[in-house]
């Protein structure tokens, strides 16, 4: 793959005695759109703000294409955009001049930022509540201001934390498209979210966060093949499925028969179910339907955290 | 080049920073007209009872001297009032996330905390203008020069209290005990200084005089009493003039070095209580 992008190193983050980062390690690599992906209080937001600097390690260190956040803050935050979870504004602010302000920091001049500003506002719906207070915006609309503020920024590090949490589904599509182009131009993109949907549509690598520590990263493909048995194959027969036909089909998983549907549990599903046709078609059994489906993320992330967590959850 | 180029875009923050302070002004109306009208009851109407009531104990200062006295006291007063008042909406900003937001942005913390410092003391100073006109017009000065210099003084000073401000509500990272500070302040320096008092009289009372000549409230009523009336206020102020000056610029640097070390190194987000 390409350059590190970002590198977490041994990061530990304590509030008080809570320990909300507990020594975690990651390397993020320069154009990829990199998920966190972990229920609430897991410790993203708090990994997102030490990335930004807005948080200073307790110990261990992020380093941004090289530079770390510890002794080089400066340079890291020159790379660094973030679209914080909760939106940053006070009630008396209003979006067209918080954004206004926000695009010359990041530096355009007057007259490009006032371009760059209102062509984003435009883009992404926001135009029309250009000067309404924030009180008197929707969730889903603050959202959208976090996010204008990076697109208008395109640094080379982009994070967005729960970037769609109370947004509308249209316009999350919409969102996660320019998310995309936001890469397609050259940023690194780092999303934390506990949207399962949003991590497998958007993310091409995940790091699973539960409790403060990282316990799997992958593509969404490596993550699954994590789970054992965790594809399954659904047969439909074109007859009853007896006895017989369910011992034959037993060496390849657990199986289970009803009437002329058999169900069996494997790994790499897609390649086990070639076998299975072979062995029906031989001994003259035949197959009107054959489905083969991967584990969710969500089979994942709850064979990863454990049935622990299940209990917790439900 | 390079380094002319970086100061270029540190003053570009420096002015954006200000241009933060200022939009906020702008939207506490109510606020500033709240203040303004305290202050013309105060000077309009127990002014001049003051004026009568402390001549009658003779200071050696006529009626309408002790007027102009008491009406730049007045002035700074709700000058560090309205700078120390800042501390509420750095507070308001810390819990709101705009000071984790400003953390994020691609700037020197050194610069931040200086653009801050130097946009809270401008909006301060910029607040306190109509009050510092209608001082001007009730002692009957319009001495320009006087007027620069004194409005430059004022805006020294309240950078200077800006930083202290900057400084201890982050620091403290607490609503309640941000309230607690600035009250306390507020209600020692204002009583413990020359500005209803001429350092001449409070001289009979050590403890005081020495309250007095450390708080830098003093020295600012003093300073611009001096550039109004200077032959007359001379022999009754806390220190001579060189001094006074020395003294706030003296703040001036002490608070925003502070201000920037305890930013850059010390401030991070998160933990308001
Ligand atoms: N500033 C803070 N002070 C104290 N505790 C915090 C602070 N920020 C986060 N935490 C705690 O740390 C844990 C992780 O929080 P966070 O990083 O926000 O998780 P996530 O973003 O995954 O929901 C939570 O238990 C939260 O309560
Ligand atoms: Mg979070």
């Amino acid at each position: 793959m390409s350059e590190k992008a970002v590198e977490i190193i041994n990061l530990v983050k304590r509030f008080g005695n809570f320990v909300a980062v507990d020594d975690i390690s990651l390397t993020i690599y320069g154009g990829e759109i990199f998920g966190l992906l972990g229920p609430n209080g897991s410790g993203k937001t708090t990994t997102l703000l030490t990335i930004a600097t807005v948080y200073k390690p307790t110990s261990g260190d992020v380093r941004v294409y090289g530079y770390s956040v510890v002794s080089d803050g400066d340079k890291v935050r020159k790379m660094v955009g973030i679209a914080f979870q909760e939106s940053k504004a006070l009630g008396i602010d209003k979006p067209y001049d918080l954004l206004l302000w926000h695009a010359k920091v990041v530096g355009y001049s007057g007259e490009e930022a006032r371009k760059v500003v209102k062509d984003v506002m435009e883009d992404l719906g926001l135009w029309e509540h250009r000067n309404k207070y924030f009180y008197q915006l929707s969730g889903g609309t603050r959202k959208k201001v976090e996010i204008a503020k990076v697109l208008i920024q395109k640094p080379k590090v982009a994070i967005f934390d729960e970037p769609t949490a109370q947004v509308d589904v249209v316009s999350k599509h919409y969102l996660w498209d320019k998310i995309r182009e936001l890469k397609e131009e050259g940023s690194t993109i780092i999303i934390a979210t506990n949207d399962m949907f949003e991590a497998e549509r958007m993310c091409e690598r995940i790091a699973i966060m539960y409790k403060g520590k990282v316990k799997a990263v992958g593509t969404i493909k490596e993550l699954k093949d994590l789970v054992p048995l965790g594809d399954t194959i659904e047969l439909e027969l074109a007859s009853y499925a007896d006895q017989h036909v369910l011992d034959m089909l037993s060496r390849f998983g657990k199986v289970q028969g009803l009437g002329n549907k058999v169900i069996i549990y494997v790994n790499r599903g897609e390649e086990v179910a070639v076998d299975i046709i072979d062995v029906l078609r031989r001994s003259g059994v035949k197959v009107a339907r054959i489905m083969v489906k991967e584990p969710s993320l969500d089979d994942v992330f709850f064979y990863i955290a454990g049935a622990k967590l299940k209990e917790e959850i439900s | 080049m390079v380094c002319m180029s970086s100061l270029l875009k540190d003053l570009r923050y420096i002015l954006l920073l200000v241009q933060w302070d200022l939009m906020k002004i702008v939207r506490r109306v109510i606020f500033v007209a709240m203040r303004a009208t305290w202050f013309v009851i105060q000077v309009v109407f127990f002014g001049p009872v003051i004026a009568h009531m402390v001549n009658a104990r003779g200071i050696g200062l006529d009626v309408s001297s002790y007027y102009s006295f008491y009406l730049l006291g007045v002035y700074t007063s709700i000058l560090f009032t309205i700078t120390a008042s800042r501390a509420y909406d750095i507070a308001e900003e810390f819990e709101e996330g705009i000071i984790e937001y400003q953390l994020s942005l691609p700037m020197n913390r050194k610069i931040l905390a200086l653009g801050r410092a130097i946009g809270s003391g401008i909006a301060s100073t910029l607040f306190t203008l109509p009050m510092f006109l209608t001082v001007i017009i009730l002692a009957k000065e319009f001495d320009l020069l006087a007027i620069v210099i004194s409005i430059v003084s004022a805006l020294i000073f309240s950078i200077a209290i800006s930083g202290f401000v900057l400084t201890t509500t982050l620091s403290i990272k607490s609503s309640d005990a941000t309230d607690i500070i600035m009250g306390v302040l507020d209600a020692i320096l204002v009583r413990l200084s020359t500005i209803f008092y001429p350092a001449v009289i409070l001289k009979n009372i050590a403890p005081y005089y020495y309250a007095a000549i450390i708080n830098p409230l003093s020295h600012l009523a003093d300073l611009l009493r001096i550039f109004y009336s200077f032959e007359e206020f001379r022999e009754i102020v806390i220190a001579n003039p060189e001094a006074m000056a020395s003294y706030i610029l003296g703040l001036f640097i002490g608070f925003t070095v502070l201000a920037m070390y305890v930013i850059e190194k010390k401030i991070e987000g998160g933990g308001w209580r």
